[in-house]
Formats: C-alpha cells, structure tokens, sequence
C-alpha cells in the first residue's frame, strides 16, 4: 500500500475533526439558575439549589422513572449533550436579578433562565430574558400580574395566586355547603407583590361569593414586632384567618397570636412561610389544623411511587423532604431540559418554540396536575392546586375530592 | 376600636419600646464615649441571639440563665472588636468619620457573612422556655411574659447604667475621657483601655437584649438589619451622647409606633417614628435629652 500525499492530508483532517465532532456533539447546555443565596430569603436558595441539582441528576442520568429525560442519560435530542447549572445570586433585590441575569445571558451564554422565588425579581429577570430572546421559566412565583405582561419567552407551569386561591374559596364554598359557619374572613397579606396580589385576589374573590371581609390588614414585610396588627385581627375575630405571608413574619405572626391570646377558628394560608420547615420547627405545636394551599403533596406517592423516590434523592441532598417550592424547582427544570431536548438547539427561538408546544401529561410529572401545557400567555392553566391539612406533624391532602386523603378537620381547635 | 383594643396597643408598644431601649443602649454609650457611630451593632445583636440559641440547643440552657453568659461573651467581642478594628480606624488622619463608619459597616456585612456561611441562612428559634409563648392577663390586657421581663430587664439595666457612670470611678474615667481624651492621659488614664471597656459594656448590653429577644423571635443571619435601624433612630431620637436618652427614645419609638398602627394601615406604621424624628430635628437637633 502507498501513502499518497492527498491519504496524509486527508488522515490528518479526519484526526483533527473527530474530536471536535465529538466535542460538538457532547457541549454542555448552560442553563442560568438565578436566588437569593444571600440576605434574608438564602435559606430558599440554598434549598432551591438542592431541587435543581437533583433534577439535574434525572436528567443527565440513567434513571427508570415515568419522567421526561429520566431514561438515558443527557438531551438526546442534541447528541446526549448534558445539561449544566450556572447559579447566580439576587439577594431578593429586582436591580441585582436583573444585573445576574444580563451576566448569566451575555457572558455565560446560558441557553435559558430560571428562578426566582420572589416575583418582584421574575419582574426584573423576566425583562431581561425578553430582550435577550432567552427563554425564562418562572418555577415557582406565583404573582398572577406576571404572565399578563404580553412576554413571549415567559413559560410559568405552576399555578398562580388566583388559581390558588380560586382554590381556596372552592374549598370554603365546599365547607360552607356541609354546615360549617363560614361568613367572615380577615385577611392578613405582606406588603411586597406577593402579598399585594394575592390580598388583592382574595378580597375580589371574596366579594364576588358572599363572604364579609372582616379585616384587610397589609403589614410591612419583616417587621420587628406584629403586636398592633395580631390586635386587629383579634378584635375583628374572623371565621377564617387567611394569611399570605413569608417565613419571617409567619413565624412572628404565630408567636404574637399565642402572646395576645387570639386563636382563630381556622387559618387558610397562601403558602410561602406555611410550606416552610423553619416555621414549623419553630411553632408547628400552635398549627394544629391549619390548611395551606399548595402545588405538591407528598401524598402523591402512594399512587405513583417515583414521587417517594425522587423525594429521597431530594432529601439526601437536603436533609429536607420536597416541599411546595422545591418540587416546583425540580419539575421546571424538567420541563425546560424536556423543551430544550425537543428543539434540537439551544437557539433561544427554536427553544420557544419547543416550550410553547409542551404537552405533557400529570401522570409524567410529580406533581398533582393534569398537564402541562402554556397558553398564549405561557401560564399552564391545567396545574390543579391542593390544600394540604397540618395534622400530627403532617401535611394530609383533604382538596379537591380527587386528591384527597382525609376529610378536613374544621373548625382546627 | 375599642377602648381595649386601644390599651393594649399601647401595651404591647411600652414593652417593646422598653426593649428597643435596651437594643440601643449600647449604641449610644459607645457613640458618646467616643463619637463613633457602630454600624455592626445589629450583628451584635444577631450573634447574641445565635449564642442564645446554641446554649440552648447543646446544654439546654434557658435564655434567661444564658444571659449573663451571653452578655459576658459580648463584652469580650465588643472591647475585641475595639482593639483589632476600631483602634485603627480612629488613627485615620484625613476623613476619620468616614474610615470609622465604612470599618464597622465593614465589619457588619463581614459578620453576617460568616453567619451565614457557618450557622446556615436557616431561621432559628429557641423553641420552649421558661417564658417562651406564655402570657400573663390583666383585666384583658395581654402581656407576653417574654417582653414583660424584657422590659423589666432593660429598667434595671438603665438602672444599673446609671449608678455605674455616676457612682464608680471607672465611670467617672469614662466621663472624663469622653470629655477630653488627650487630659485623662496626663492623670494616667489609658484611653485604650477606657474605649475598650466602653466598647465591651455596649456589646454586652447587646447581648442581655439579644438572649431575650431570642425567646420570642426568629434567629437568622439577617436578623439585626430590621433592630438596627430602629436602634440609630432611638438613639437619634433621645439624644446622642445620652445613654438616658435612648431610653427615654425607645419608649417613644414603641409607642408612637404602636399609635401610628391604630391610626394608619399597618404598612405604614414606621412612618410616625420617622416623622416623630423630623419633628425633634426642627425643635432640638441633638435630640432630646443630647448632651452634645
């Protein structure tokens, strides 16, 4: 055999390009990953991080779970390419997630953003990822004002406050029909956009079926002291106490209440600090019967085992069992890889697209929904909420009838 | 609104004025030693609540038996804190205000780093006590036993304040070199040392308020931001360089504050304080009972 020269050059091509097929074929998809891993709200950073990672492992390795990219390992649609994190800290401040997430966009080419924990920051970031064309999945804010931006690379699959607390009346409504005394309600929100929007849903809701609003009180987010407020909701002695409030200031509330002697005859909380394990380590004794709404139940599990497993690949991590938010990261971070996977491309359009056309079934997430698919808006309407009863330590899933475990103990003293 | 309603505003607004007087007790001792405002003073508070918490956590200690330690090991903190921080930034020859405040601001946002990285950014609390979550009752009034010894404790330590600047020799040296520290040195009083103590008693006033405050509030890294703020206008407010006056401050912070949450959405409720301060600067801009 002779070696022409044209077999030389030709060789030495092949040699030089394999590899960087093969380096093209296997890049990492950088996704950006944007909390507040400092200041007052870290703790749900560092424990947000702990869902994603987790996520990241189902997708990027073997797993037999009935869950998109959980078999195989890494997007086959782009070659097994694996999926990596870039975290960015916001320390709850809108300017900073707006800041991280240009960075994350423009200098770690991240093909995706996704966060924030509090929707005031999903305001800034979201900005941001529409001007940049990059797709930004709102994991778990909830701030219905959100999605009515006219944004087209929004993608929220949870629920949001109305859908909640939409929720929470059909609950009440329910109640109310059994022969429970439901008549007023006080209504106790924190004054950032969480608590705005959903005092604002629950007073409209409240009007529109019949219930009288006792008290409307709007407080300032980590006061010092509740004193005054617990006092108005003492004295205006509401059927329900519907608080929607974080970690911080649900811990003081509880606290006060117990000090000003005021016990309510039951409390319909609006997540956040009541899905918290903080608050209930701290005063979990004087909850006994509250219900908080919620997306996630670890209920679920006796009907498709998975959710128990991921759960305790979660909880390894974290030392905590998946909650409302966590479980919420974890399955956003799959339905994005899902639609990164489809598009074939980490072109931020093309990444659109494929997220615009998601349609996956309940059954394939851990969630208590129908499905996951996004109107025009990028809000997936089919993302049932549950209410969740503290009972004996526990949270027991007692609505709606077709995720129930228990029947609802009310009054809850 | 009920006259009850309103009494027991008022109430509850006494007690934690009480002990928003204890908080900045030491934040106005230490600026009237020595003209520097500790801008660190909120972590001292954080770090004693931690300390609060961690006796109680591994020796099952209550927060009220803890104090006395709590309040020893920040007095070792706060003369630390002097000698290896503060002591440098006064040598400063151009702009001392500024090199003294960025320092201790500095030092703050240092602290509550290393809280962060090494207790957890996860919230904290001291879960049973001996006070913790009871109440007593009068006439249907309600007083959380927990701000009610707060408040009794802030009263003997004011107390306790005053006879030790005006009864002791080593509060008459403190006097003295607040008055003019280049003379005490003539008479063979170490300015260092003075300042040191100065710094040590302000830190472990911090600390008695920080392991009461620890039986009824939540315990995370962040936790003296919202006290800290409250303390510099407490201690606007009554006066600077009167440690009397952020006890006369704090009574009226908490109950203007208390005022403001009847009369306006709760929301708003610190706006009286701050208008309450507006008010004095017109009138009397050392503050109330200010010495300077």
């Amino acid at each position: 055999m002779t070696i022409t020269r044209r077999d030389v050059l030709l060789g030495a091509t092949a040699t030089a390009l394999v590899p960087m097929a093969a380096r093209a074929e296997t890049a990492d998809v950088a996704i950006g990953v944007v909390y507040p891993f400092s200041g007052a709200n870290a703790q749900q950073g560092v424990d947000a991080q702990k869902a994603y990672e987790t996520a990241l492992d189902v997708i990027n390795k073997d797993y037999d779970f009935d869950l998109p990219l959980a078999k195989g390992e890494g997007l086959p649609g782009l070659g097994g390419a694996k999926v990596r994190l870039v975290f960015a800290d916001h320390q709850s401040d809108p300017q900073k997630g707006r800041a991280e997430a240009e960075r994350l966009i423009t200098q770690e080419k991240v093909s995706a953003v996704i966060g924030t924990y509090q929707s005031a920051v999903a305001v800034t970031v979201s900005q941001i990822c529409e001007r940049y064309q990059t797709p930004f999945v709102s994991a778990d804010n909830s701030s219905p004002s959100l999605h009515r931006r006219g944004l087209k690379f929004y993608f929220r699959p949870a629920p949001h406050d109305e859908m909640y607390s939409t929720a929470m009346f059909d609950f009440l409504d329910a109640m109310k029909e059994k022969g429970s005394k439901i008549e007023t309600l006080s209504l106790f929100h924190e004054d950032t956009i969480f608590g705005t929007d959903s005092g604002n849903a629950q007073a409209k809701l409240a009007g529109e079926r019949g219930y009288k609003i006792a008290a409307d009180i709007k407080y300032r987010a980590n006061s010092p002291s509740l004193s005054a407020e617990v006092q108005q909701l003492k004295a205006a002695n509401a059927d329900v106490l519907m608080p929607s409030s974080y970690t911080t200031d649900g811990i003081l509330l509880v606290k006060t209440m117990a000090e000003l002697g005021y016990r309510p005859n039951a409390i319909l909380a609006q997540d956040a600090g009541f899905s918290e394990k903080a608050l209930y380590d701290a005063v979990g004794d004087k909850l006994e019967g509250l219900i908080s709404r919620g997306t996630f139940s670890l209920d679920l599990a006796q009907k498709r085992p998975m959710v128990g497993k991921i759960n305790a690949m979660f909880k390894e991590r974290s030392g905590k069992d998946l909650n409302d938010l966590t479980s919420r990261q974890f399955i956003g971070l799959i339905i994005l890889a899902d639609a990164i996977n489809r598009a074939k491309s980490t072109d931020g359009d093309k990444i659109r697209e494929a997220m615009a056309a998601t349609d996956i079934s309940g059954e394939q997430t851990i969630m208590p929904w129908r499905r996951v698919k996004f109107d025009e808006s990028g809000q997936n309407n089919n993302a049932d909420p549950v209410l969740l009863q503290y009972v004996g330590g526990k949270f027991v899933t007692v609505y709606p009838p077709q995720a129930a475990v228990a029947e609802a103990i009310w009054p809850m003293k | 609104m009920t006259a009850e309603t309103i009494i027991q505003s008022l109430a509850s607004g006494l007690l934690m004025g009480l002990l928003y007087g204890l908080i900045a007790a030491g934040l106005a001792l230490i600026f009237g030693l020595m003209d520097v405002v500790n801008f660190a003073h909120g972590e001292f508070l954080m770090i004693a609540m931690y300390a609060t918490f961690f006796l109680f956590a591994f020796f099952a200690l209550d927060p009220l038996l803890a104090a006395p330690l709590v309040a020893a090991s920040l007095f070792v903190l706060g003369a630390m804190v002097y000698l290896l921080v503060v002591r440098f930034a006064m040598r400063a020859k151009a702009n001392a205000g500024m090199v003294q405040i960025f320092s201790t601001f500095g030092l703050a946002i240092v602290m509550r780093g290393l809280a962060q990285y090494f207790f957890t950014p996860d919230y904290r609390s001291v879960t049973h006590s001996w006070l913790g979550g009871k109440t007593v009752s009068v006439a249907g009034v309600f007083l959380p036993e927990p701000q009610l010894v707060g408040a009794l404790v802030s009263i003997a330590a004011f107390a306790a304040l005053y006879f030790f600047i005006h009864r002791t020799d080593f509060g008459r040296a403190l006097e003295a070199t607040r008055e003019d520290a280049g003379a005490v040195a003539l008479v063979g009083i170490d300015k260092n040392r003075v300042f040191a103590l100065g710094w040590g008693l302000g830190a472990a006033l911090v600390g008695l308020a920080g392991a009461i405050m620890a039986t009824f509030f939540y315990i995370y890294p962040d936790v003296g931001a919202s006290f800290a703020l409250i303390a510099y206008v407490t201690v606007a407010l009554g006066g600077f360089g009167s440690v009397f006056g952020a006890f006369a401050g704090g009574i009226i912070v908490g109950l203007v504050e208390a005022a403001t949450a009847l009369a306006l959405p709760p929301s708003l409720k610190s706006i009286g304080i701050y208008a309450v301060y507006l008010l004095v600067v017109f009138i009397r801009p050392r503050g109330l009972f200010g010495s300077i």
